[in-house]
This record gives C-alpha cells, sequence and structure tokens, in this order.
C-alpha cells in the first residue's frame, strides 16, 4: 500500500517516465543514419529499446551530386512491428 | 701566360722583377715555385735516393693485414682524407653562397668622405654629385677578396701587364710578381667588360690642377672616337699598341663564377677605389655586352690617377695623358659653364658619352630601359630630349671656343637647361627603378595570395602559398638566418636562388625575361585559382554535414554570419502555438493521469491474484485475518482508482479544456483503460462514469471529431479512434444501460438533450449508437413492464418528443455518405428505434426526413446484383418495418 502512494506520488519522474507517458501514443523517433520512425510506442527498457507498431521509416538521403543543387531523397518504409535498439535512438518525441 | 703562373720563357727569377721596388711586396709563393719549375736546376733521382728501401725486411709481410687490414687496398678501401680540392669543390656552392651571406652580412660601407673633392665653388648642381646610392654598389668591392689597396697594385700590374706602350713614357710599374689567377681573370674581365669608366668625384679634384696633360687628349681623341661610333665589337681587341692577350678581351665574364661574372661586370676595377664607390657600375653592365670593347684599355688607364691618389705613391703622368676623356661627370659637366677655359678644351669632345653616362641618369636608379633610350640618343644627336641648338654638335673642346659669343651663350643656357631637367628628373626618378618588374610581380602576387586567403580559398597551396604570404621573412631568415649545420647540406633552393639575385640585382637584374615570363605565368595561375577558389565556395549560407544536427553557416564580409536564424511565422501560427502549448500542457498531465490509473489498475490486478483462500466457517483466524488485510487493500486501490480517474473532479462548462476524464477517453489507453476501470467499480460509479460521458458527450473527441459529410469523409486515425471506442468504451456503457431502469434512460435522455447538442451527438456514430441504446433499452423496458408507471412513460414521451424535434431537422444529414457505402447500419436501426417509439405523425416526419435515401438506396439496389443489394435492402427494411412498412412496398 505505502510503496503504491510512494509510487504514485512521485512527482519527480525519471527521464523516462517521460517515454512512459508516450507508451500506446504515436511516437516520432530519430534514429542515427538520418532515419527517422513514426509508430505507435508498445513498449521500451531503460536501454531505450522500443517496439513500435505500425511503423513509417524515413530515411533521408543527401544527393550531392552537383554541388550547387543539395536534394534531399526520401524513402519510406512500412512495418507493422518492430524492434528499435537503443543505441540508435537519439530522440522520442511526442507526435503533434 | 699560363695558368699557375708557370711562365716558362721568362728567364728564371723573372717573376720577381728587379726593376719594381719592393713596396708593400708580400712574398709571393708563386715566385718560388716558378724558379723551382725551371729547367735548369732538375735533380736527378738519382742523386737523391739513399737506397734505404733496399734494406727493408719484407719477409714478414704476411701481417700487414693484421695491421693494415684484411683486404688489398683497392680504390674503393682507400680514404679520401687526402684528397682535399675534391672535397672542397664538392662544397664549392656552399662557399660561394657563404661568400655572399658574409657579404650581406656586412654593415654597409661608410660613405667616403668627399674631402678630396675641393669642387669650384660655382658649382650648382651638387646633388648630381652627392652618391647617395653607393653604400649599395658598395657591396661588391671586395668581391674578389682582395684589399683595395692589393688590388691598386695589380691593377697597375695590370697596366703594366696590358699595355707596355703607353707605360713606356711612364715610370716604370710596381709589378714584381706573376699574377695570381684572380688577378688574371679580373684583369680579364676589366678588358673585356670595362668601358668609359667614369671618374669618380674624388678625382675630379686633379683635374683643375693638370690642364695640361689634358691636352694631349686632343691627339688622341679621334682614335678613341672612332671605334666609339663602331658599335658593338665585342670581341675586338684593344686599340694598337695595346698589348694584351685578344682571346681575353671578349665577353665579359669568361671566367670567374657565373652566378658573378656576367652582371656584375669588372667587379675588381671599382673596387680599386676605397673612395666613393662607382657609380656607374650598371650603366656598364648594361652596355658592355654591347661591345665597347675598344675604349676599355682606356679606362684602364683613365683609372689609374685615382689608383695613384690613394694607394700608388707616385702619380704616373702618362697615364693621365691617356685619359683624353676625362671624367664624364655632372661636376665637370657643370665646370664647362664656368669660365676656365681649360674645362671646356677636356669636357666638349666627350659630350655625347656624357649624356649617355650622366651619373645622376644611370646610376644607382639605373633603369635599363632609360639607359637604353640614352644610349640610342648618344649614339645619334647626343640626347633626344629637350630643345637641342640644331646642327651644333660640339664634339670637341676647340669648338666651342672657336664659337660666336651668342652661339655659345646659346649653348651654354641650352645646356644649363639640361643639366636643369636633368636634376629636376634626378629628384623625381629619385626612387624609380627601385623595384625591378620582377619585385613588383612578386608584390602582386603577395596581394593575390592575401586576397585569396581573405576570400576563403579551399585549396591548400603548400610551401609555395607560404612563401609568398611572408616573402621578406623568408628572405631575410634564409639570408641572416642561423648558420648552416654543415658545409654538405646545402641552402635551400630558395635561399641559392635569392641570394644570388639580391647579388645581382644591382647589374642586369635577377633572371632576364624567363623570370619575368615566370611570375606572369603564376600570376596568372594565382587569378585563375582566386577564381576557382570563389566559385567552389558553396553558393549556400550554410552547409549541413551529414550526422549533424546542426549547420555550418559561412560568412563574408557581405552576409555576415547570422547568429540567429528564426523564421518569424504568422501571427495566427503564434496564436496556435499558444494555445497548443497549453493543450500541451494538459495533455502531459492526461497522459500522467493515465499512467496512474493504469499503475493502480495493475496494482489491483495483480493484488486479485494475491487473494487468500475463501473463508469458510471454521477457518483459522490467521487466514481470516490474511483475508480481511486484502480485502482492506483492495478497499484502498479502490479509492485510489476512483480519485486517479478524476471523474470527481468538478464539471466547468466554461471551461476550454475538457474534463481530466473526457480527456483521458481522448487518448486510446484512456479508452481502453474504461472496461478496466468497470470491472473495479461498483453499480453508482459505473452510473456515475456513464452520467459524466454523457454529459460531455459532445465534448468526447470520438464525438466532436466524428461528424462526417460526404464532402469531408472521416480521417483514418479518428475512424480507427471511434472503431476503438466501440469495442472498448460502448460495451461497458450499453452493458450499464441495458440494466437500468426507465427512470435512468429518461434521465441520461434528459442529459443529452439539456447538455448537449442532439444534432451533432446524432450525427456520428458514437452518439447515434448510445442514442439508439436509450431509445432500444426504453423499449424493451416497455415490452417487458408494460404494467410500469405510467406517469414514467408521460415523462419518456415527452423526453422522445424533445429529441425527436431535436433531431428532425438533422434527419437529410444522418447520412455521413452516399447510397453507395453500406457503413449505415447502425443508423438505420437507430432510425428503427426513433420509428418504435414514434406516433404516427412522428413516423410521418420521419419517412420524409430519410425518404430521399431509402428511394435511393432501393433504387440502386435494383441496379447491383442481388447479393450485394440483399444487405442494403435489409438495413433499409430495418427502419421501414419499424415503422410498419416493408421495401416490398416500394417495389
Amino acid at each position: 500500500m505505502a510503496d503504491v502512494e510512494v509510487g504514485v506520488a512521485t512527482e519527480v519522474p525519471e527521464p523516462l517516465e517521460l517515454v512512459r507517458l508516450c507508451v500506446d501514443e504515436v511516437v516520432i523517433v530519430k534514429l542515427r543514419g538520418d532515419r527517422e520512425l513514426k509508430g505507435r510506442l508498445h513498449a521500451y527498457d531503460s536501454h531505450l529499446n522500443l517496439v513500435l507498431g505500425d511503423v513509417e521509416e524515413t530515411i533521408y538521403i543527401v544527393d550531392d551530386e552537383d554541388e550547387d543543387v543539395e536534394s534531399v531523397r526520401t524513402i519510406k518504409k512500412q512495418s507493422e512491428m518492430l524492434f528499435v535498439r537503443g543505441d540508435s535512438v537519439v530522440l522520442v518525441s511526442p507526435t503533434r | 701566360m699560363s695558368f699557375f703562373g708557370f711562365d716558362t720563357t721568362l728567364p728564371r727569377g723573372a717573376g720577381h722583377s728587379n726593376r719594381a721596388p719592393g713596396f708593400g711586396q708580400t712574398h709571393d709563393p708563386f715566385a718560388g715555385l716558378s724558379a723551382a719549375g725551371g729547367d735548369e736546376d732538375v735533380i736527378d733521382f738519382e742523386d737523391t735516393y739513399d737506397g734505404l728501401g733496399d734494406q727493408l725486411d719484407e719477409t714478414d709481410d704476411a701481417f700487414n693485414d693484421d695491421t693494415f687490414g684484411g683486404e688489398p687496398a683497392s680504390q674503393q678501401s682507400i680514404g679520401k682524407d687526402f684528397d682535399f680540392s675534391g672535397q672542397t669543390s664538392q662544397i664549392a656552392n656552399t662557399l660561394r653562397e657563404e661568400e655572399m651571406l658574409y657579404r650581406a652580412r656586412q654593415p654597409p660601407p661608410q660613405r667616403a668622405p668627399a674631402q678630396q673633392a675641393t669642387k669650384p665653388a660655382r658649382s650648382g648642381y651638387e646633388s648630381y654629385t652627392d652618391p647617395n646610392y653607393i653604400p649599395q654598389l658598395e657591396a661588391r668591392a671586395d668581391i674578389w677578396g682582395l684589399k683595395p689597396k692589393n688590388q691598386t697594385q695589380s691593377q697597375s700590374r695590370q697596366q703594366e701587364n696590358q699595355s707596355p706602350a703607353p707605360a713606356a713614357g711612364r715610370a716604370p710599374a710596381p709589378a714584381k710578381k706573376m699574377l695570381s689567377l684572380d688577378e688574371v681573370e679580373a684583369m680579364i674581365r676589366a678588358q673585356s667588360m670595362g668601358q668609359s669608366q667614369p671618374t669618380p668625384p674624388v678625382q675630379h679634384s686633379q683635374i683643375p690642377e693638370m690642364p695640361s696633360q689634358m691636352q694631349p687628349q686632343s691627339h688622341v681623341q679621334p682614335f678613341h672616337q672612332a671605334p666609339y661610333s663602331q658599335g658593338p665589337f665585342p670581341g675586338m681587341p684593344g686599340p694598337p699598341g695595346m698589348v694584351g692577350p685578344p682571346g681575353m678581351a671578349g665577353p665579359p665574364g669568361m671566367a670567374g663564377p657565373p652566378g658573378i661574372s656576367g652582371p656584375q661586370g669588372m667587379p675588381g676595377l671599382p673596387g680599386a677605389f676605397s673612395g666613393p664607390p662607382h657609380i656607374l657600375q650598371r650603366p656598364q653592365q648594361q652596355a658592355a655586352p654591347r661591345g665597347y670593347g675598344p675604349r676599355q684599355p682606356q679606362q684602364v688607364h683613365a683609372e689609374l690617377p685615382g689608383h695613384s691618389v690613394q694607394g700608388s705613391p707616385m702619380p704616373q703622368p702618362t697615364a693621365i695623358l691617356q685619359r683624353q676623356r676625362p671624367p664624364t661627370d655632372s661636376t665637370n659637366q657643370q665646370r664647362r659653364h664656368t669660365p676656365q677655359p681649360q674645362v671646356p678644351v677636356h669636357h666638349a669632345p666627350s659630350q655625347p658619352r656624357q649624356i649617355l653616362q650622366n651619373p645622376n641618369r644611370l646610376s644607382g636608379h639605373g633603369q635599363p630601359v632609360m639607359q637604353a633610350g640614352q644610349r640610342g640618343s648618344a649614339g645619334g644627336h647626343g640626347h633626344n630630349r629637350g630643345p637641342s641648338l640644331p646642327g651644333m654638335v660640339v664634339t670637341h673642346p676647340e669648338q666651342l671656343l672657336h664659337l660666336t659669343e651668342e652661339q655659345r651663350a646659346a649653348f651654354l643656357e641650352e645646356d644649363a637647361k639640361r643639366a636643369k631637367r636633368n636634376h629636376k628628373i634626378a629628384l623625381l626618378a629619385r626612387d624609380n627603378g627601385l623595384m625591378t618588374p620582377q619585385d613588383k610581380n612578386f608584390i602582386t602576387r603577395i596581394q593575390l595570395q592575401q586576397l585569396m586567403a581573405a576570400s576563403g580559398n579551399v585549396e591548400g597551396q603548400g610551401s609555395e602559398a607560404a612563401l609568398a604570404e611572408d616573402f621578406y621573412y623568408q628572405v631575410f631568415s634564409q639570408i641572416r638566418g642561423a648558420p648552416r649545420q654543415t658545409p654538405h647540406q646545402p641552402a635551400s633552393q630558395f635561399a641559392q636562388t635569392y641570394l644570388f639575385q639580391t647579388s645581382s640585382r644591382y647589374g642586369a637584374g635577377r633572371r632576364h625575361g624567363r623570370g619575368g615570363d615566370n611570375h606572369m605565368q603564376r600570376m596568372e595561375q594565382q587569378v585563375q585559382r582566386a577564381v576557382e577558389a570563389a566559385k567552389a565556395r558553396p553558393k549556400g549560407k550554410q552547409l549541413v554535414f551529414e550526422g549533424t544536427l546542426g549547420k555550418i553557416a559561412f560568412s563574408n564580409t557581405k552576409t555576415p554570419r547570422p547568429l540567429l536564424n528564426v523564421t518569424r511565422s504568422e501571427t495566427v501560427d503564434k496564436l496556435k502555438a499558444h494555445a497548443k502549448k497549453s493543450s500541451a500542457m494538459d495533455r502531459k498531465a492526461t497522459l500522467r493521469n493515465i499512467e496512474a490509473v493504469y499503475l493502480t489498475l495493475m496494482t489491483m490486478e495483480d493484488h486479485e491474484r494475491l487473494i487468500p483462500p475463501p473463508v469458510r466457517e471454521g477457518s483459522d483466524p490467521e487466514a481470516i485475518q490474511q483475508h480481511m488485510e486484502w480485502r482492506t487493500k483492495m478497499e484502498e486501490l479502490h479509492a485510489q482508482l476512483w480519485q486517479d480517474i478524476k471523474i470527481m473532479e468538478p464539471i466547468n462548462p466554461q471551461s476550454l479544456t475538457p474534463h481530466p476524464f473526457i480527456a483521458m477517453l481522448a487518448h486510446a489507453k484512456g479508452k481502453k483503460a474504461v472496461p478496466r476501470i468497470f470491472r473495479h467499480i461498483d453499480d453508482t460509479e459505473r452510473l456515475t462514469v456513464l452520467t459524466m460521458i454523457v454529459v460531455n458527450l459532445d465534448k468526447l473527441s470520438v464525438i466532436a471529431n466524428g461528424i462526417a459529410t460526404p464532402e469531408e469523409p472521416l480521417s483514418p486515425s479518428v475512424r480507427e479512434e471511434i472503431e476503438l471506442f466501440t469495442h472498448t468504451v460502448m460495451p461497458p456503457l450499453f452493458a450499464h444501460i441495458s440494466e437500468s431502469q426507465l427512470n435512468m434512460i429518461i434521465g441520461l435522455l434528459g442529459l443529452v438533450l439539456s447538455h448537449t447538442h442532439p444534432q451533432i451527438v446524432a450525427r456520428t456514430k458514437i452518439g447515434m449508437n448510445l442514442l439508439t441504446m436509450f431509445l432500444s433499452r426504453a423499449e424493451l423496458l416497455k415490452q417487458s413492464a408494460p404494467e410500469m408507471d405510467v406517469t414514467e412513460w408521460e415523462k419518456w414521451t415527452e423526453s422522445y418528443n424533445r429529441l425527436f424535434d431535436a433531431i428532425e431537422p438533422a434527419l437529410p444529414y444522418l447520412f455521413p455518405n452516399t447510397a453507395n457505402d453500406t457503413d449505415d447500419r447502425h443508423i438505420w436501426g437507430f432510425l428503427a428505434a426513433m420509428g418504435v417509439h414514434a406516433s404516427p405523425e412522428q413516423q410521418q416526419r420521419l419517412v420524409l426526413g430519410v425518404k430521399d435515401r431509402v428511394m435511393e438506396t432501393v433504387t440502386m439496389s435494383k441496379t447491383l446484383p442481388t447479393d450485394l443489394a440483399a444487405p442494403r435492402l435489409a438495413n433499409v427494411n430495418l427502419f421501414m418495418r419499424a415503422i410498419g412498412l416493408d421495401v416490398e412496398l416500394l417495389g
């Protein structure tokens, strides 16, 4: 009982508590290598390993074949469920 | 003569001339050598051999290897320690460089005092004689490493050696020994290159003192004029009577170090003067290749007085007689204006050359171009600028005497003008030629380099760029810098080049032609590089590297780098952002609430599993105690949960933000939490939840965003949300409603009518389903308990009438899409529920409201295959049968 109250009353959350708020929400995850994920966060852990559902992966590719015109190409992939290893996660952000 | 001075033609001891007095004579090693090399005192080897070699014991030669090494002596194994000349020749360049270095480090010599120059008081152009450039030229004085005094002596010996004929009339020259190689070379160079060496001002003091000596010059004068007008004769030997090696009188610099010889010309002769250095060195160097060979011997003689003044105690009158071309100096030029009779006499003949060799024009500042022009003019009319007396070329001093007074005055005036003009030009052009064109090119290149560096040149240019960056420092450090470590380490390429260039720059400038082209090429290259660098610079203001979060901004003078790069947003966006921020705060709070709910829910569900075995009668008190504790905790958790769902927060109708509980339902996990919450709460609390939802029905996101029109169908996310709500929230609500009594239904319906907009609610799937639930429950209650209180039914009918009146205007808009869609079953169901309760008059209005849709659907069903038409017709029939009709009737 007491520990429950303490758990609920903890007003100074750990950083991951903020991630916890995003569970089951659609989040944007920025990864190394110019990749972004947008999907529903199903689970996470302390390493920020993530399980995402209904993920749309966006890969940004900078085409600098011509020095003057730098165009950014994007490749999009859809995944129903995705496990993301935490060491590639740069940031996790809620949508909107 | 031969190298090394082994002159076999002379009798033994001739190298040590008896005629020469021994003043200042140093021991001559060559004299002894030449004596030893004589052919009379050959020593026979046999006479000197003492036969000691025969006494050697050679029996123990076997141990020679132990002593001197295991291998027989070979060319390679023998050391070369003895090869001093070879070693020295290896570092010959180094030695030469060191010599230059030494000279460069020498402080500039003191300007010679002008005490000897007892100039005429009338001289108005003293500045002409001011040798302010002399220190620079002095550097060549000791180029042969000889003391000026010795040089003077050697010069005297040269005189004797080369020109016996003129020497016949003078005292014996003090040449007592063989010439050294250096001396010979200097003499040769003097002979080949020396041309009309104007005597320095110091010597002019002598001139007035010996006017009589000048007289003979008139006899010699034609002899000198002739070769002068003949133009270039490089290899031409001296005039007759001058005995000298003809082959050696040729081009200049045929002997001696190549780096020094050519441009420096005749260093030995000027070096002979310890007084003011020769001011005309450069013009001579320029003119020398053009071949004034015939005059060179004269030149040698002309300098003799100077030598005698300083070095030689005995003046040589004959030598002075030789100088039919008197000092061609402006001092003398001025002297011409003086009434002294002898001055014009010995100046007039050399006037063309005076112009050519005007020291103020040519020396020090000497510009090749200027010289060339003057030389050309000298060959012609004497000078080519300024008004000259037409046809009056004074070639002989006596001519001037024969002129009329007017002519003479005019001539003198003309001459004065010219002198004045020269003076002005000299003043203006004092610093002319300090920089050679190559120097200017260097400066230009440095400036270009800086320009490129300032404009952000991207491509590195290596050491060359560094060199051009601080060119002068490089030069300075190379020349004045630390001494080299070993003589074998050559000075850097650059140091070598520039060292010799600086030494020779007062001569021919550095590297004619090719150097200039080279600089122009490099300049062009640099301009090209600058342009390329400017092109290569990224056009944009910033550069984004892969993998970085930031951007690198470029800046230049025109567009400084922006420290802040904020795009100004529209005012509307600002307001939106503000509203969004507040909602974001609420959103986070809502998410926290949801998490708290889940935490409590999980704890409760976890606690449920720990339920102790059910308590029976006869069980031990401990079990009962356990059970009691468990129950207590469960109640606490229940209270906690009730608090967590914020259902009891006061409702603020004016608040822009929805009630916390309703806000939770906007999130998917909030919706999912509802069925789990319903499991743990009692009926009263469920009714509270239901009431809360009904009261805020039109604030639910699924209803506020759930109105679809044919033009604007629902977005997938909203549709998904509605689907989720239907599957999570509605079943517990439906379960609760299906157990509710009529009065509760009436109350809820009243809440919908009073707190919400029924038309909006009715146009959404969730709201419609909810209303359908109410109507169905009421109909069920009516059918199951017809004996119910009449007053309640009246209340219900009243509520229904209000609902019908509120919804009737929206009847045509209930269908969100065209008849082609099949997802309208809930609408037909709602209409059926409405029709069940409706009075006949209300049914008629109901039919009128949806008649179009009915007919449309029926008509379309006929065009469709049976299997597709059947469900549509069934849906329509749902409503039609509710009001006692059938689609079959319409057909």
